[in-house]
C-alpha cells in the first residue's frame, strides 16, 4: 500500500525530469521580433532574401502584440534572453540606452561605410545620441485628417477645403467651422446653427484621439507645434514647455471640442474602444491619426479619404515618427545581426516592404512605391506623403531620457482636462514644473 | 439574501406549507433567471462577435445578431485559410495569425495536466501532514506557507524568471511548470481546511486495526477528501489553462506554446489599433470549449463524490 | 482519485516502511517535502531577495547600489503611492463583500436544486474564460457609445455611464467586472463546504423546532468557518493584488483613478528603467499590509478550528 504510492511519486517525477529541452540548431539563427502582424509577411519575404545572400545565417522572426512587446524585450533584457534584433520605438530606445542594452552601431557604420543619408531627412540622426547610433531607420509615420466621404457628401462639404484650411488657438479658424458644419443634432441643426443642441447630437464631425499624454503625436502635436511651440530645448532636451501658454490654448481648445463645443463624443466616450472604432461605426466625419493607421481606416465600412492636416499660424506641421531596428548588447552573434540590419536597413529590403504598402520606409524612393502600391488600389494616400516631402512640415519626435515619468505626469494631467476637472492652465504649469525636476 | 437563505434549508420536500414553498420557489427561479441571464449573456456577446462579419465589426457594434454570419473567423483562427488570401488588402483589423489549434491544444493540456497532478498531489500530502501529524516547527512552517500566499506575485516573478534561466529551461517543459507543480500556498491551504473539518474516527479507528499513518492517509482521507481533491484538481487545471504571463515569457516557441499565448495574435498590433475583435472572439470560443467540456463532464464527478464522502 | 490506484508491487519491505509510516515526526516532513522544495525555490528565496533589493538601487543589469532606506523614504514621499494605496483599498472594499456575499447567495440556491450539474457549470462559466479576454470583452459591453450595455441603460433611462472612462466610475467598474467572473468560483468553494456539513444536524435542529433563518446562523455559517475564511483570506489577498484587469481596461487611468499597488509597481518596474529597489519597496510594504489584514481575518474568524468537532 505505501510503497505503491512513493513508487507513484518517484514516476511522476522521474516523468517529469525526462522531459528533454529542444536541441539547438547548427547554423546561426538570428532572434528577429516585432509587434505588426500585418507587417510580418513583408519582413519574412526580406528574410528570405537576406538567407538566400547569406546561405549560413537564417532569420527568425516573432510577432509579439504591442503591450506585451516591450515586457517581453525588457524581461528578456534582465534574463539574458532577448532577441538578437528587434524593432526599436522612439518613446522607448532612451530608456534602453540608459540601461545599456543597444549595440552602438556607429563604429561598424564607418567600418562598413554604410550611408546614413539615404534616409528622409532627420530620421537617421534620431537614433543618434553623442556620436553614437543605436538603430538604423527602417519606417516612418506622419499624421493626417482621415474623413468619411459618405457624410461630407451629405453635409456638402468638399474634402477639397482641406487643401487650404487654417487653425489658431483663438477662434479654431477654417478647421473648427467644417467641424462645426459636419456635426448633427437630433433635430437636424448642424454646429454652425445657433438652434444647435451639443447636449443631443447624432453625428460628431470630429473625434480626437483621446487627450495624447506627454506626446500628443496623432492628437494636439500637429495643431501646438503649428503655433511656433516646441515641445523642449531639442533632440535630448533636458527642459519641457508645457507650461507655454501657446501649449496651454491648444491642449485646451483639443478639449472644448468636446467639453465647449459639444462637437466631438466626450473623453470617457473614446478612451474605451479607442477614436479609430468609433470613427468606423460611421457617425463621426473625421478624426486625425498616423499614416500606420491607413490600413485599418480602409478597412471601414464605407470610403474613406486622407486629408491634409489645417494650417496653423506657422503653417502645416505633423511630428515625424520612425522606427529603426536595433541590436540587443547581450547577442552572441553580433556580426550576423549586424549584416541583418544592414539588410533591413538597406534598399533591397525597403523596396520588398514598400511594394507591399502596408507601411512607409525609411528610404523615399521605397516609400514611393508605396504611396504608389495605394493609388494603384485607389487610395490617395498623399496627404501624409506631402505632408512628409514638404519644406518644415515636419519636426521629431521629442526623444528625452525619462519618457515613462513624463507619461506618468502628463497623463494624468491631460486626462484631468480632457474630463473637464481641471482646466489646461491649473494643471499644465505644475505638472511642466515636476517634469522639469526629474532631470 | 435573507429570503434565499431561510428558503435554502426549508425541508427539500414538499409536505409540509405547500403555499409558502411555491412563494419561495418564485423568488428562487426569478433570482436564478437573473443570475443566468447575467452570466452567460457575454458568452452570447463572445460567440455572436465570433461569428460576425470580421469587415463589419464596427458598423453594427451594438446589433445582437451577428451582422452577416460567417465562420470565416474559426476557419482562420484554426488555420484553415491561407493568411496571405487576405492580408494585403489593407484590413489590418483582421489579424494575418493563425493558431495551430492542435498543437497548442496538446501543449494546453500537457501543461495544465501536469500542474494539476503535481500540485494537488503534493499539496495534500503536506495539507494533510498540517491537519493531522506533529512534528517539530508544524505551525511556524505552516504559517510560513501562508505568508507565501501574501508575497505579490510581481516580485515572485521576475526573480523565477531569471532562475529558470540560469537553469537553462526558458523554451523548455520543465521550466513551464516547475514553478507551480510542486505546490502553490493556496493548494495547501485549502486541502488544509478539508482535512482539518474531516471526522477523525474512521483515522483513529484504522490506526487501531493497526494502519500505518501513511496507509489512513492514501486509503482513508484521501479517499474522504474526493470531492475537495477533485474540486481543487479542477480549479488548478482551469487556472493553469488561463495563465498567460509565464507561458508567454517561458515557452513562447510554437512546439510548446499554449493557448493562451496563441490568442495574442489577436490583439492590437499597434499602439493606437483596436484588437481584431471577430477573430479574438473565434479564438476564445475555440480556447474555451475544452475546459468547458472538462467541467461539464468533471463538474458532476466533484459533485457526486462530495455527496459520498461519507458524512452522513 | 481511482486513476492512481496501482496494484501493490512488494518491492520495499513493509516493515522499514511501517516504522516509518508510524513515525509522525519523520513522515511529516515527508509529506511537507516536495511542497518545500518548491516553496522555498520559488517563494521563498525570491521572497527574501526581494527585500534585499529592496535596500539597493539596482535595475538588474548594472552593478547594485546599497542606498539603506532611500527607496523608502522616497516610496513615502511619492503621492502616487499613498494614492494607489488608497485605490487599492477603495477597489477590495467594492469587491470583497459584494463577491463573498452573492457568492454565498449562489452556493446556497446551488445546494437547493443541486441535481442540476449544468447549472454549475453555467454558472462557473465566466471563471472559465481568461482574465485578459474577460477585460477586453467588458471593454466592449461598457463602452459609452457602442457597448450593449450602456445602449440598454440608455433605453431605460438611466442615461449614459461613462464606466471605464469615468475616474469616479473606473474601480468599481473594474470591481464589478471581477465580480463576475469569480463570483461562480466562489461559489463553488463555498458550495464545497456546504456539502460536508452533516444533513443530521438539520434533521436535529428542525425536531428541535428552528426555523431557516436560525438554522443558518446557528449551523451553516459556524460550520461553514474554515471554507469561509479560506474564501475570505485568498479572495482578499487576491484582490489586493488586482492586475491584469486594469492593465487592459484602463491602464491605470483616466487621471490615474486606477492606479493600484500593483500598477504602482508594475509602472517602477517596465517604465521607470527597472526600478527594482522602488518596487520591491512597495512590495514589502504590501506584503505587509496582506499579513496583518490576513492576521485580523483568521483571528476574528477564528478560523483555525472546525466546529465540526463539536457536533460529532
Amino acid at each position: 500500500m505505501k510503497h505503491r504510492s512513493s513508487l507513484f511519486v518517484l514516476l511522476v517525477v522521474a516523468l517529469l525530469l525526462s522531459v528533454s529541452a529542444v536541441s539547438a540548431q547548427d547554423a546561426v539563427t538570428i532572434r528577429y521580433v516585432l509587434w505588426d502582424t500585418n507587417q510580418l509577411p513583408a519582413y519574412q519575404q526580406c528574410a528570405d532574401a537576406f538567407t538566400a545572400a547569406n546561405p549560413d545565417i537564417t532569420v527568425s522572426i516573432e510577432q509579439l502584440g504591442w503591450d506585451d512587446y516591450w515586457t517581453a524585450i525588457t524581461t528578456g533584457f534582465i534574463s539574458g534572453d532577448a532577441p538578437d534584433v528587434f524593432t526599436n520605438h522612439l518613446a522607448k530606445y532612451p530608456e534602453f540606452v540608459a540601461l545599456e542594452q543597444l549595440v552602438d552601431l556607429q563604429p561598424l557604420v564607418e567600418r562598413d561605410g554604410v550611408a546614413t543619408d539615404i534616409y528622409y531627412p532627420g530620421l537617421a540622426e534620431l537614433w543618434s545620441k553623442d556620436g553614437a547610433r543605436y538603430g538604423l531607420p527602417k519606417d516612418w509615420d506622419t499624421i493626417a485628417v482621415v474623413y468619411n466621404s459618405d457624410l461630407l457628401a451629405a453635409a456638402g462639404v468638399d474634402p477639397a477645403v482641406m487643401a487650404d484650411w487654417t487653425w489658431t488657438p483663438e477662434d479654431g479658424g477654417s478647421f473648427l467651422e467644417t467641424i462645426a458644419a459636419l456635426t448633427l443634432d437630433a433635430n437636424g441643426n448642424n454646429g454652425l446653427s445657433p438652434d444647435f443642441d451639443k447636449t443631443n447630437v447624432v453625428q460628431y464631425g470630429f473625434v480626437p484621439d483621446t487627450m495624447g499624454g506627454a506626446y500628443g503625436q496623432t492628437q494636439w502635436s500637429a495643431l501646438a507645434v503649428s503655433t511656433g511651440w516646441t515641445f523642449n530645448n531639442g533632440v535630448w532636451g533636458d527642459e519641457y514647455y508645457y507650461d507655454d501658454p501657446r501649449f496651454i490654448d491648444t491642449v485646451q481648445f483639443w478639449a472644448d471640442l468636446a467639453l465647449e463645443y459639444g462637437y466631438a463624443p466626450s473623453f470617457e466616450e473614446v478612451t474605451s474602444l479607442g477614436s479609430s472604432t468609433l470613427f468606423q461605426a460611421g457617425n463621426i466625419a473625421m478624426t486625425m491619426n498616423g499614416s500606420w493607421m491607413i490600413g485599418t481606416f480602409l478597412s471601414s465600412e464605407f470610403p474613406v479619404g486622407f486629408g491634409r492636416l489645417p494650417a496653423g499660424p506657422e503653417g502645416r506641421k505633423s511630428m515625424f515618427n520612425g522606427l529603426a531596428d536595433s541590436i540587443w548588447v547581450g547577442t552572441p552573434h553580433l556580426e550576423e545581426s549586424w549584416s541583418w540590419v544592414k539588410f533591413l536597413g538597406s534598399a533591397d529590403c525597403q523596396n520588398i516592404i514598400g511594394a507591399s504598402g502596408v507601411v512607409f520606409p525609411a528610404i523615399p524612393e521605397a516609400a514611393g512605391m508605396a504611396q504608389q502600391m495605394r493609388a494603384d488600389a485607389g487610395v490617395d494616400v498623399s496627404a501624409f506623403v506631402d505632408q512628409a516631402n514638404e519644406d518644415g512640415g515636419t519636426f521629431l519626435f521629442p526623444i528625452a531620457d525619462y519618457a515613462g515619468e513624463i507619461s506618468t505626469i502628463m497623463n494624468e494631467a491631460m486626462d484631468a482636462i480632457g474630463l473637464g476637472i481641471s482646466k489646461a492652465a491649473d494643471v499644465l504649469p505644475a505638472a511642466n514644473a515636476e517634469i522639469n525636476d526629474l532631470f | 439574501m435573507s429570503a434565499i437563505s431561510q428558503s435554502s434549508f426549508k425541508p427539500t420536500e414538499s409536505a409540509m406549507e405547500p403555499k409558502r414553498f411555491n412563494w419561495n420557489n418564485i423568488i428562487i427561479w426569478v433570482l436564478l433567471g437573473i443570475l443566468m441571464f447575467v452570466t452567460i449573456f457575454p458568452f452570447y456577446w463572445v460567440l455572436r462577435t465570433a461569428l460576425n462579419d470580421p469587415t463589419a465589426i464596427f458598423g453594427h457594434a451594438s446589433d445582437l445578431l451577428p451582422y452577416n454570419p460567417t465562420l470565416f473567423n474559426f476557419q482562420r483562427v484554426l488555420g484553415m485559410i491561407d493568411p496571405t488570401t487576405f492580408v494585403g488588402e489593407g484590413a489590418s483589423n483582421i489579424s494575418a495569425g493563425s493558431i495551430n489549434f492542435w498543437i497548442f491544444l496538446r501543449n494546453s493540456f500537457l501543461y495544465a495536466g501536469v500542474v494539476m497532478i503535481g500540485q494537488s498531489l503534493f499539496s495534500s500530502m503536506a495539507a494533510y501532514a498540517f491537519a493531522r501529524f506533529k512534528f517539530p516547527f508544524r505551525d511556524q512552517i505552516f504559517f510560513i506557507y501562508l505568508t507565501g500566499l501574501m508575497i505579490p506575485g510581481i516580485v515572485l516573478f521576475i526573480p523565477n524568471y531569471v532562475f529558470i534561466r540560469q537553469l537553462g529551461w526558458i523554451g523548455t517543459f520543465q521550466g513551464l511548470i516547475a514553478p507551480s507543480m510542486l505546490m502553490t500556498p493556496f493548494a495547501v491551504f485549502f486541502m488544509r481546511q478539508f482535512f482539518i473539518s474531516l471526522n477523525r474516527d474512521l483515522e483513529e479507528a484504522a490506526l487501531l486495526d493497526g494502519s500505518t499513518y501513511f496507509g489512513v492517509f492514501w486509503r482513508i482521507s484521501l479517499p474522504l477528501m474526493r470531492g475537495p481533491l477533485l474540486t481543487l484538481a479542477l480549479l488548478t487545471f482551469i487556472g493553469t489553462w488561463n495563465e498567460y504571463l509565464w507561458p508567454f515569457l517561458v515557452a513562447r516557441d510554437e512546439n510548446l506554446r499554449v493557448l493562451t499565448v496563441a490568442l495574442n495574435i489577436f490583439k492590437s498590433q499597434t499602439p493606437q489599433g483596436a484588437p481584431d475583435w471577430t477573430g479574438l472572439m473565434a479564438g476564445t470560443v475555440v480556447s474555451i470549449v475544452p475546459t468547458i467540456l472538462l467541467f461539464i463532464f468533471f463538474g458532476r464527478r466533484v459533485v457526486d463524490s462530495i455527496q459520498f464522502s461519507g458524512f452522513k | 482519485m481511482a486513476a492512481i490506484r496501482v496494484t501493490a508491487s512488494p518491492l520495499v519491505k513493509p516493515s522499514l516502511m511501517s516504522r516509518i509510516g508510524n513515525n509522525q515526526a519523520l513522515l511529516g516532513y515527508l509529506f511537507i517535502l516536495p511542497s518545500l522544495i518548491g516553496f522555498i525555490a520559488f517563494f521563498a528565496v525570491p521572497a527574501i531577495r526581494s527585500i534585499f533589493i529592496s535596500f539597493q538601487e539596482w535595475n538588474l543589469l548594472t552593478d547594485a547600489k546599497y542606498v539603506g532606506l532611500e527607496n523608502y523614504q522616497e516610496l513615502f514621499a511619492d503621492d502616487r503611492f499613498w494614492r494607489s494605496l488608497q485605490i487599492t483599498v477603495t477597489y477590495v472594499l467594492w469587491n470583497i463583500p459584494l463577491q463573498t456575499v452573492l457568492a454565498l447567495g449562489i452556493a446556497l440556491l446551488m445546494e437547493r436544486i443541486s441535481n442540476s450539474p449544468l447549472l454549475r457549470g453555467l454558472l462557473i462559466l465566466p471563471w472559465l474564460m481568461p482574465n485578459v479576454i474577460v477585460a477586453m470583452l467588458f471593454v466592449w459591453l461598457l463602452d459609452p457609445t457602442l457597448g450593449l450595455i450602456n445602449i440598454f441603460l440608455q433605453n431605460i433611462g438611466v442615461g449614459q455611464q461613462g464606466f471605464f472612462g469615468d475616474p469616479n466610475q473606473a474601480i468599481a467598474s473594474i470591481a464589478g467586472v471581477n465580480i463576475w467572473r469569480h463570483m461562480g468560483y466562489t461559489a463553488i468553494l463555498i458550495y464545497a463546504g456546504l456539502k460536508t456539513i452533516p444533513k443530521s444536524l438539520y434533521e436535529a435542529a428542525r425536531v428541535d423546532g428552528a426555523n431557516g433563518l436560525v438554522q443558518f446562523l446557528r449551523i451553516t455559517l459556524p460550520l461553514l468557518r474554515p471554507v469561509l475564511v479560506f474564501v475570505m483570506v485568498t479572495s482578499v489577498i487576491g484582490s489586493f493584488q488586482i492586475f491584469d484587469t486594469i492593465a487592459v481596461a484602463t491602464e491605470g487611468g483616466p487621471a490615474g483613478a486606477t492606479r493600484t499597488i500593483i500598477v504602482y509597481i508594475y509602472e517602477q518596474v517596465f517604465e521607470r528603467r527597472i526600478n527594482m529597489g522602488m518596487a520591491t519597496a512597495a512590495s514589502v510594504v504590501l506584503f505587509l499590509i496582506l499579513v496583518s489584514v490576513t492576521i485580523v481575518q483568521i483571528r476574528s474568524f477564528r478560523g483555525n478550528q472546525s466546529d465540526l468537532a463539536d457536533y460529532s
